[in-house]
């Protein structure tokens, strides 16, 4: 049954989708402000004549969102009183269409799910579907495996960076960290082809080998970057706007962080060491020498910190890296369980049936197999958890997306802050909402 | 013959517990917290399987809130990482079965524990009064594979809007979805909402953002 | 001829489209990874500023381009259709990527395929997503077209009309050596 649309209905403006509306705004309306219960302090009311209710709607497509997401807030005054946030508004099912992918197949939808940092997600699929196949991986491509998750790391980095300052009114600073981004987007563009949705990583390995040019432009990048971030930090560090927009909002305890099962920075600064690098190392993170940084204020100055010292941790352990660079294959050398190399295509007959075979069945882990594993994204912790039924294809394929973990203690942390607060607390979750929204 | 003919590209494997895994951690060796949970609840693990390194352990759907309140206050896993369901869509009775994931932040541990629940009666107790992170996690259950979890606060969909009718998880549901389920916006201003998702096949010409002027007007 | 006294004609759909062509204010509707190579494409290395769009309108009010970057969810739809209402006429949109123009690879459940199925696009771009070189073509094609519409003296139904009544014709003016400005 055709529903008339409302465009002119000017008493009832969000009802552009009536039904969803409604159900968002009686929440909104029957919600307990979490902040009375977890301080004991009631939301302040301002006590004036100006003193009405309102509601207000952020999003989904506004500028300070970092994508499509939808605030409804409650605000007296000009302090929030309830806020109910709406995410799914890029919602497509990347869990069903694992299920009707092969392995290698379903790897260019993780490149779109965090479109900061693709690279990170690559590699999360892949030592997932390692782990549940049993593949080795050789040593060559866990070093580059290791460099690229580090450049991803920094390129999200400085993406969080420059917007984060642009919506607290610095623009500037988006040129300069968009600058930084171009050059690692030159890199990846050398290494795979594609400018940041590389689906470089594969299998068992990895599509390529780092070419020599490559190499430099990753130690160029690493030598330059340390002195501009150094910068960066000495115009923000004690920025007397910066501080003053950032210090004191959004606090959140080591409990409340926890509770609230925030990941990634948001939690380190909070004051709780759990990164999985050194919580379950993988690939060769526990050789390589890093500390992971820590703040205990869980404010969104501490949450800058934090990031700003993970990205020159990071050029630390790429340098490490390409210092301990050893030569070796890239991929490992079994046709059932990973690619075979381009010669063998070319130049064998058994090459060329292995590859088509991979392509059309692809791997097939053992029936009944099930594994989780996570790697430290720049956003947090992202984990695959698969389960085989024995064909190409996983049978659950569930991902656990640090952004959609990070923007539900969204939601508590605003209440009892200014309306202008709200676009500050969005930079520093820093979430992807292609991630998010699965 | 066509038995004979009956070509297996790939033979299926079933899974070794005892294989010894190159990606296994450390961290998911919990022995210790199984047996910890047996003591305490005898009844209460069904079954415990091995992978990888990685101890699955199925709990009965009955004392399941209370092993969880145990597991948080006595065993130290105060951390919910993971939450979701798992359509089995087996001939075996229960269907659907969720699966949470604890990290004990001080130990490092981290542990999975299933629980499975009826097709025909997908209620589970919510754990949110424990773990607030589990809100969103048990929505977006709810939302993909229609699976209610009793004592929720606010158990609305997570990613879908709300008119939707259908549990896009399951395995029943067409990837491509229900034609008609879904509106999209009306096409002028003041049109209506349609239901066809494929309005620009269907309607002979394509919108224009303006009119283009006639060639060979009379006027 | 002394410069002070000097005179320049042209048709006022000439002027017009050379002055809307030249200042497209974009209204980005950064939705997926295709945002961030929009992005790009405002950045320094790009630098749209060089075809007068870099005054990107968050406001449809403002704005008169849109450019609908990633794919596009059943409920987003409708956010998008409402903000490109509210946009002042005239105005063009650009499918970006491969999501926006046909579903793309996210051929499923919850993705429009193809956001021409609910509101009018000017120029698709294919690639996923595609590169900011791509982007600045659109934005070169859709000056193209802005160039060859009418913009004022005509009534957009009927078209160019042959009678002599016309209002601000100026074409009487230059019945030779029309000066032509902005590619027309």
């Amino acid at each position: 049954m055709p529903v008339k649309s409302s465009f002119h209905d000017q008493e009832n403006i969000f009802s552009f989708w009536p039904r969803h509306n409604e159900t968002i705004l009686k929440r909104l309306e029957s919600k307990d402000a979490w902040l009375s219960t977890r301080r004991g302090t009631e939301v302040s009311r301002v006590k004036d004549a100006l003193e009405h209710e309102m509601t207000l709607n952020i999003g989904p497509q506004h500028p300070a969102t970092h994508g499509v997401l939808r605030c409804m807030v409650k605000l007296d005054g000009e302090l929030i009183e309830k806020c109910v946030l709406d995410i799914g508004y890029l919602h497509r099912g990347v869990e069903k269409l694992a299920e009707s992918k092969t392995y290698q197949e379903f790897m260019p939808y993780t490149d779109r799910m965090d479109y900061l940092a693709p690279y990170a997600n690559n590699v999360a699929w892949c030592m997932a579907v390692e782990k549940l196949a049993n593949v080795e991986i050789p040593e060559r491509a866990q070093w580059i495996r290791m460099i690229m998750c580090e450049l991803a790391r920094i390129s999200s980095h400085l993406l969080w960076l420059g917007v984060g300052l642009m919506d607290a009114g610095a623009v500037s600073v988006f040129l300069w960290t968009f600058q930084g981004r171009e050059d690692l987007y030159s890199i990846f563009d050398e290494v795979s082809g594609a400018r940041f949705t590389v689906s470089h990583s594969r299998i068992g390995g990895l599509a390529t080998d780092l070419s020599s040019k490559a190499i430099d432009m990753i130690r160029d990048f690493a030598i330059r970057y340390e002195e501009v971030i150094k910068g960066w930090q000495k115009l923000l560090n004690r920025n007397r706007i910066w501080i003053d927009r950032n210090k004191d909002v959004g606090t959140v305890s080591a409990d409340e962080a926890i509770a609230l099962g925030l990941t990634g920075s948001n939690l380190r600064g909070s004051g709780v060491p759990y990164d999985i690098r050194t919580f379950e190392p993988y690939l060769k993170y526990d050789e390589v020498d890093f500390i992971i940084p820590l703040r205990e204020e869980g404010d969104c100055l501490a949450r800058y910190h934090i990031r700003v010292e993970e990205m020159l941790e990071s050029i630390k352990i790429i340098h490490q890296c390409l210092d301990r660079l050893p030569e070796g294959p890239i991929r490992a050398d079994d046709a059932k369980k990973t690619y075979p190399s381009k010669n063998e295509v070319y130049y064998s007959m058994e090459g060329m049936i292995h590859d088509f075979m991979y392509t059309e069945t692809g791997i097939a882990p053992p029936e009944g197999a099930a594994a989780y594993h996570a790697i430290e994204s720049p956003k947090g912790e992202l984990g695959f958890y698969l389960e085989s039924d024995g064909t190409g294809c996983p049978w659950r394929a569930r991902i656990n997306a640090p952004s959609f973990t990070n923007l539900q203690g969204l939601e508590s942390m605003m209440e009892g802050h200014p309306v202008a607060d709200i676009v500050v607390l969005i930079g520093s979750i820093d979430p992807v909402m292609g991630e998010a929204d699965k | 013959m066509a038995d004979s003919l009956n070509f297996h590209f790939t033979p299926v494997d079933k899974a070794r517990p005892d294989e010894e895994n190159l990606h296994a951690k450390a961290s998911t060796d919990v022995t210790d917290v199984i047996q910890a949970i047996q003591e305490q609840f005898p009844e209460a693990i069904t079954e415990v399987v091995v992978y990888a390194g990685e101890r699955t352990i199925f709990i009965a759907g009955e004392v399941f809130l209370e092993v969880c309140t145990a597991l948080k206050e006595e065993l130290g896993f105060t951390y919910l990482v993971d939450l979701a369901g798992v359509d089995r869509f087996q001939e075996e009775a229960p269907r659907y079965e969720v699966y949470y994931c604890f990290v004990n932040l001080q130990k490092g541990k981290r542990l999975r524990i299933k629980v499975r629940v009826e097709e025909d009666d997908a209620v589970l107790p919510s754990i949110t009064g424990l773990f607030k992170a589990a809100d969103w996690n048990e929505r977006e259950c709810f939302d993909m594979l229609g699976i209610r979890f009793e004592g929720h606060p606010d158990l609305r969909r997570m990613f879908m809007p709300e008119d939707f009718e259908y549990h896009p998880q399951r395995k029943e549901f067409p990837l491509l979805g229900i034609p008609g389920s879904l509106p999209l916006p009306p096409r002028t201003p003041e049109g209506e909402l349609t239901m066809d998702p494929f309005a620009a096949a269907h309607s002979g010409s394509p919108a224009k953002s303006y009119q283009e002027p006639a060639e060979n007007d009379e006027n | 001829m002394d410069s002070a006294t000097g005179y320049l004609t042209t048709t006022v759909d000439a002027v017009v489209n050379w002055a809307r062509s030249n200042s497209l204010m974009p209204m980005p509707m950064g939705l997926a990874c295709c945002a961030i190579e929009m992005m790009a494409f405002g950045g320094p290395k790009y630098d749209v500023g060089r075809f007068g769009s870099e005054a990107m309108r968050f406001s449809p009010r403002q704005a008169d381009l849109m450019i609908v970057a990633g794919w596009c969810s059943y409920k987003m739809a409708h956010a998008i259709r409402r903000v490109w209402d509210q946009m002042a006429d005239p105005k063009w949109c650009i499918a970006m990527g491969a999501c926006a123009s046909s579903g793309g690879m996210h051929r499923c459940y919850g993705v429009v395929q193809g956001i021409d199925n609910f509101m009018p696009v000017d120029v698709y771009i294919p690639g996923c997503p595609p590169r900011p070189e791509a982007v600045i073509h659109a934005l070169m094609d859709i000056q193209e077209k802005v160039r060859n519409e009418y913009s004022i003296a005509k009534d957009y139904a009927s078209g160019p009309k042959k009678s002599a009544v016309e209002p601000m014709n100026l074409e009487i003016l230059t019945s030779d050596g029309r000066t032509t400005v902005g590619g027309v």
